[in-house]
């Protein structure tokens, strides 16, 4: 009996130290609650990821990393007095990749609600995400949010703006058929094809592409959504990440830089909140 | 349809077409040797061998890629197992790749004829000479068109290790679609890449084809 116990014992220390020994060569990181600040201040890097596949947020020029989230990323990171380093993951990867401790912070920009507010800690927010539709330029059915009744409009799924849009059509006269696809860019194809009449996005998004493709694309304003917001997001438990990132975005809006960074990618500024706001959906 | 926004991002496809190819060849080469030595467990007389591989062929083949890169990547991570994207991308296109390549590895040898083995050792040929020179040659030689088809297959399915963060020919296709705002001219591009590598690949096939068949006839 005594024996077999023991062999027992030897085989779990063996498993363990295998699992240890395999952690080791992928470079471990078996961080513990809360102590990720400490780590990036050590490494001297900020480690994020994003899809860079949403502009102006996240773009990949050519293989280079653009858009309003870079640059803010890094003048935050420049306070923080690390550098920062950025990782492309598909949307559906983002938040798992966060969670598996692949970096430290998602710098794509997540709109707040309610329900993602019980599972992440956001920062304060970086931009606005109202939701806002845009149709065909040449479309002149269309001229204010209410007359999509009636027609058929597409959206990125699992977004907020879906939502808020699904919410909006239940109030109008007549059904709205709603499309979601993988990626907002299916959608502006589609709605370019001509198989949808609008497509949905925050504000900023689709001031972006209408202005890059001024000749199909025209944005129906006002927007339509409840006021939301875009914030980066943290692991719950990172605490002291989080308010170091809030304290240096809140000294970046400050000092002007936000306001010149909204410039390059808006084309124009605009007021955020100074602290995380109670989110209306 | 502007072919311009192809030939400014000419740089940025040639440089993913590079990482599609070497992600691609690294995994073909190690799913070759795993999957040669499934086929050999497979094939083997001793009961739990054969039933080891078996049971490798229907999970790695059973899982979707996808899937299997998704648990590699980040549900190791859930055990302090913190796998390098670019392993978890090598390492799941050969572990799925194995599978496939050692089922037609098997198919191969099973389809050389029996009287082969028989004749080789009605003429005093020794029990590794059968194999090294009777069996394997003939069923490398039909292994080749099954061979380049799972290759070119794999290449394609590499588009999949864009869910660790690769970015290969696909996502980077998708990314000058989202920059540009037109998807046609992206994908065009991006699809163009593929069709000449696979064309390579086919090439390589057919030559590697006629090679084994002219050292058969010698």
């Amino acid at each position: 009996m005594m024996h077999s116990d023991k062999i027992t014992v030897t085989r779990r220390e063996a498993l363990k130290t295998g699992l240890a020994a395999g952690a080791l060569i992928g470079g471990t990181r078996l961080a513990l609650a809360d102590d990720t600040l400490a780590e990036i201040k050590k490494r001297g890097e900020l480690m994020t990821a994003t899809e860079m596949q949403f502009p102006p947020f996240d773009i990949s020029d050519n293989g280079v990393y653009k858009g309003l989230d870079r640059d803010l990323v890094d003048a935050v990171a420049k306070e923080m007095g690390v550098k920062a380093s950025y990782l492309d993951l598909p949307w559906t990867s983002v938040l798992p990749g966060l969670e598996a401790k692949k970096f430290d912070l998602c710098i794509a920009p997540v709109t707040i609600t309610k329900e993602r507010m019980k599972r992440y800690a956001f920062t304060v927010p970086i931009a606005d995400a109202t939701a806002a539709l845009m149709k065909r330029a040449n479309d002149a059915s269309i001229m204010k949010p209410e007359d999509i009744a009636g027609r058929t409009v597409g959206g990125q799924k699992g977004t907020s703006q879906v939502e808020q849009l699904k919410a909006f059509a239940a109030k109008l006269s007549k059904p709205v058929e709603v499309k979601e696809y993988v990626d907002n860019n299916q959608s502006y194809a589609d709605l370019a094809a001509g198989r949808i009449d609008a497509s949905v996005n925050s504000l900023p998004n689709l001031a972006y592409a209408a202005q890059q493709r001024s000749d199909t694309f025209a944005v129906v304003l006002p927007a339509f959504g409840q006021p939301t917001y875009f914030s980066w997001v943290a692991r719950l438990d990172d605490k002291s990440l989080i308010d170091a990132i809030n304290a240096a975005i809140l000294k970046v809006e400050a000092d002007g830089t936000m306001a010149k960074i909204q410039k390059t990618w808006f084309g124009q500024t605009m007021d955020l909140p100074k602290t995380v706001p109670e989110p209306s959906i | 349809m502007k072919p311009e926004v192809i030939l400014h991002s000419f740089g940025y496809l040639t440089q993913a077409a590079g990482v599609t190819i070497a992600v691609s060849l690294a995994g073909i080469v190690i799913g070759f040797v795993i999957g040669a030595l499934v086929c050999a467990s497979r094939v083997s007389r001793r009961a739990w061998l054969a039933r080891l591989g078996g049971a490798y062929v229907s999970v790695f083949r059973g899982v979707p890629l996808l899937v299997q890169l998704l648990f590699i990547y980040y549900f190791l991570a859930e055990f302090g197992l913190d796998v390098p994207a670019i392993v978890a991308a090598v390492g799941g296109l050969a572990l799925s790749s194995a599978a496939y390549q050692a089922e037609i590895l098997r198919g191969a040898l099973n389809a050389v004829p029996r009287g082969q083995a028989e004749a080789a050792v009605a003429l005093g040929f020794a029990g590794s000479d059968i194999w090294r020179r009777v069996l394997l040659p003939q069923a490398l030689r039909i292994s080749i068109p099954p061979l380049i088809n799972e290759f070119i297959l794999l290449l394609k399915a590499s588009s999949l290790v864009s869910v660790v963060g690769i970015a290969e020919l696909t996502r980077v296709s998708m990314n000058i679609a989202s920059l540009t705002y037109r998807p046609l001219e992206a994908y065009v591009g991006g699809g163009l890449f593929y069709l000449a590598i696979n064309l390579a690949l086919a090439g390589f096939g057919a030559l590697a084809e006629r090679r084994l068949a002219a050292d058969g006839a010698r």
